[in-house]
């Protein structure tokens, strides 16, 4: 399954990379922002967008809704430090499949919401 | 003395009167009756008329009583001229007392009594001289004439013993010789009672004295005369008698000065009381009861005694026999006290109606002092107060203005104007709804406004009070500066909410961002390790290695976070220790100044935040190779000062840093002062009371 990281934090992205290869996940790149992810979306077609909310420019929220507009739409994976309360109902409204502290990122977990 | 005994005196003068006429003109012997007649009844009827109207106006003094005696004993000699020898002897033996009354008369006034032993002495050696003395003459003498004159036609003496021309002359020459003494010693008297008199009792005592003494002075040179030559004694005795009639006449003319004089100071009082302060008040009754040692003193309530016309304390003397005080009150207070001659008291009347007048004139003169003194106050009150103050009529049109400050009005031209061409319309509106209704309501209306000068805008505040039935007045406040300062406090309070909410911005970004992240990657870290375990121990390792660090990372960025809310170092050991703190993580060397003194904790903590805010601009901004901090206490407020040799030119409106420091002063009094010329490196300079 070939993923695409998007999150502002380096030393998670390094992380999270190490961690879904070490589980058998492809992963094809990594943005630091919302714009970036677009652009990096485009260019990859990844079948999973591993996708933190909380980015400096657009929105994750946002940038789940504008992919989804797609043709053929990523899966989208919101992540964050935060709690998924945090952020109300737009996680379930802008067709992300589904969410994951980051703190309790795991290919397992990634693979149940994928199912 | 009641109306009735008068009336009866009265009449029995006019009775005395026609009788001597009747005498007078029917006598036999008599040269010249008609002359006698009228000397006669004029004489009499102008002693015991003068005689009773002093007694009217002075019922206590006998000189009344004395002066109408002298009268009905001038009308007694008027029996000398009878045809009926019994009458006639009778009437040359009563024929001299009327002298001896006048001596009485004199020499009592103007008490109506014989005070000293010499008086009493001399007034009874003159009624001796004139009647026992006389008897004894009549007694050696056969015929007698009137007056002392030969008189062939004169009835017979009928007191007539036995012939002795020795004895007679020798009773002649001391009648005569008793009668120049006692009118010497009379003299002498009157000299010295006039001499020793107040210029008060002078006043009374002048004219009946001065007429007196011409009296008596003619009666002596009448006795001298009759030794030289019968007929020049004779015709001297005329001028006696004119001389004589003017004794009353002299009490006439006093009695009427002095109502004239009361009359005068009535008018003096009553019609010009705008002129007369107390000082010329005290200086005209002086001069109108002849007084020159008139006090006068006014009742000061305040100091709740006398005060005299020049306000200084006046204590009321003793009486003396010669000077006495009398107080004056008005609805049972005292208002004035009058030290005076207690010869003024003579005439009690004239006293009372003078006292009147004072009292209605200090009366009349206190309410216009207490109305001076209400108005000056006010006057005061208003040059006292920095407002403005226009009276403007109903109609919207100023009437009067006062303005402490020009800078208020805007528009120097007031009088005349009406509102709406001074001021702009709404505000013109307002004032004039505000006017009508305090005018109608009575009541003081208040708001607030604003008008725009060009060069900023300026608030006032209006206040509105009923001044009359069509105007009322306007007091205006300039509140500039207090609107200024709320809407400084206002921002002020503002942004240290601001702060706040920023400062937890900042605080949940730094957490996120950091600490946060660091134990996001720590999960996953440990994650990863715990699935390399066994199949890669190696790699587990490192990867455990890395999470080690990651941690340690994680705890330095919560502790600084910690600092940033609150440096406990401050609390646990002190500001001496806090500023070691805040030196030694500084990229530069920092001098700290610190002298010993105790310091609030607020202050204390504000005092931290100055050096630590100072500190961090200095390391990112200044170019700086040398900080040096201070924190003094100097006047009751903790000085604080951090200055750096950097490249200065630093704008303390820029940036929320310094912004957040001066609230954070301002909110304990304090003042913040940055001081950055460029090239000359900067200061900071904070000055927060302790109280």
């Amino acid at each position: 399954v070939r993923v695409l990281i998007v999150d502002d934090h380096p030393s998670f992205r390094a992380s999270a990379r190490k961690l879904l290869e070490s589980e058998g996940y492809e992963v094809v790149g990594e943005a630091a922002d919302g714009a970036g992810a677009l652009a990096a979306v485009e260019e990859l077609h990844p079948d999973v967008v591993l996708l933190d909310i909380q980015l400096p420019d657009i929105d994750g929220c946002e940038v789940a809704a504008r992919l989804g507009k797609n043709e053929d739409p990523p899966k989208v994976i919101l992540t964050s430090s935060r709690d998924a309360r945090d952020y109300g109902a737009c996680i379930g409204m802008c067709g992300a499949r589904g969410f994951v502290p980051k703190a309790e990122l795991s290919g397992a977990v990634l693979t149940t919401l994928l199912a | 003395v009641t109306q009735r005994l008068l009336i009866a005196a009265w009449s029995a003068a006019i009775a005395a009167a026609a009788a001597s006429m009747v005498l007078v003109l029917s006598s036999s012997h008599e040269n010249d009756p008609a002359a006698r007649a009228a000397l006669i009844v004029g004489l009499g009827l102008v002693f015991v008329g003068c005689g009773l109207v002093a007694t009217v106006r002075r019922p206590d003094n006998r000189t009344g009583v004395l002066m109408a005696l002298v009268g009905f004993f001038w009308f007694l000699s008027a029996l000398a001229d009878a045809n009926n020898a019994t009458v006639y002897t009778i009437g040359v033996a009563l024929s001299l007392l009327v002298y001896g009354a006048f001596a009485h008369l004199i020499l009592s006034y103007p008490t109506g009594r014989l005070e000293t032993t010499r008086d009493r002495a001399i007034v009874l050696f003159a009624y001796l001289d004139v009647t026992v003395v006389q008897w004894a003459w009549m007694l050696t003498r056969e015929r007698i004439g009137t007056s002392n004159a030969p008189c062939p036609d004169c009835p017979d003496n009928v007191f007539f013993v036995s012939h002795d021309h020795t004895l007679n002359s020798g009773i002649v020459t001391i009648q005569r010789g008793v009668g120049i003494a006692l009118v010497w010693a009379a003299l002498a008297v009157l000299y010295r009672r006039y001499r020793n008199a107040t210029p008060a009792a002078r006043r009374t005592l002048g004219p009946v004295v001065a007429t007196s003494a011409v009296t008596i002075v003619l009666i002596a040179v009448m006795l001298v005369a009759a030794w030289i030559s019968e007929s020049a004694s004779h015709t001297i005795n005329w001028f006696v008698l004119v001389s004589f009639g003017t004794v009353p006449l002299a009490f006439l003319v006093g009695l009427l000065r002095t109502r004239l004089q009361r009359t005068g100071i009535l008018r003096m009082i009553v019609e010009s009381p705008d002129e007369l302060s107390l000082r010329e008040a005290e200086l005209a009754l002086k001069d109108a009861l002849g007084d020159p040692t008139l006090r006068l003193a006014y009742w000061r309530d305040d100091l709740r005694g006398f005060v005299n016309v020049r306000g200084k304390p006046f204590v009321v003397p003793e009486d003396t026999p010669l000077r006495v005080t009398t107080t004056i009150d008005y609805g049972g207070k005292p208002i004035a006290a009058l030290l005076h001659d207690r010869a003024l008291l003579e005439d009690g009347a004239m006293l009372e109606e003078v006292i009147g007048v004072i009292r209605m004139g200090l009366e009349k003169d206190r309410g216009e002092r207490e109305l001076r003194a209400t108005e000056i106050r006010n006057q005061a009150l208003i040059e006292a107060i920095p407002d403005l103050m226009f009276r403007i009529s109903l109609d919207g049109r100023y009437v009067d203005y006062r303005a402490p400050s020009e800078f208020d009005l805007v528009d120097r031209e007031v009088v005349g104007k009406t509102v709406w061409q001074r001021l702009p319309a709404e505000l013109a509106d307002r004032i004039m709804a505000a006017g009508r209704s305090a005018v109608e309501e009575r009541k003081v209306e208040a708001f607030d406004y604003e008008l725009d000068f060009g060069e900023g805008v300026r608030y006032y505040e209006g206040r509105v009070a009923a001044s009359a039935d069509d105007e009322f007045v306007l007091i205006v406040r300039n509140i500039t500066d207090r609107k200024l300062q709320e809407q400084e406090l206002q921002a002020s309070r503002a942004r240290i909410v601001a702060a706040g909410d920023e400062e937890r911005r900042r605080l949940e970004r730094n957490l996120h961002d950091g600490a946060q992240q660091r134990l996001v990657s720590l999960s996953l870290s440990l994650r990863l390790a715990q699935t390399q375990l066994e199949k890669n121990p190696e790699m587990a390792e490192q990867l455990l290695e890395s999470a080690r660090e990651e941690l340690a990372q994680a705890l330095e960025e919560l502790r600084e976070l910690a600092r940033g809310i609150h440096p406990a170092i401050l609390t646990d050991r002190g500001l001496d220790a806090a500023l070691e703190a805040l030196a030694s993580r500084a990229p530069l060397p920092v001098e700290i100044e610190r002298p010993a003194t105790d310091l609030p904790p607020p202050v204390e903590a504000a005092a931290y935040y100055v050096v630590s805010e100072a500190l961090a601009n200095v390391a990112k901004y200044a170019e700086a190779s040398y900080v040096r901090v201070s924190v003094a206490q100097m006047n009751g407020a903790a000085c604080v000062e951090v200055s750096d040799d950097g490249i200065g030119g630093a704008d303390p409106a820029q940036g929320s840093g310094l912004r957040g420091l001066a609230d954070r002063i301002a909110a304990l009094n304090g003042t913040l002062e940055v001081e950055s010329v460029p090239g000359q490196g900067t200061t900071i300079r904070a000055e927060i009371p302790l109280g």
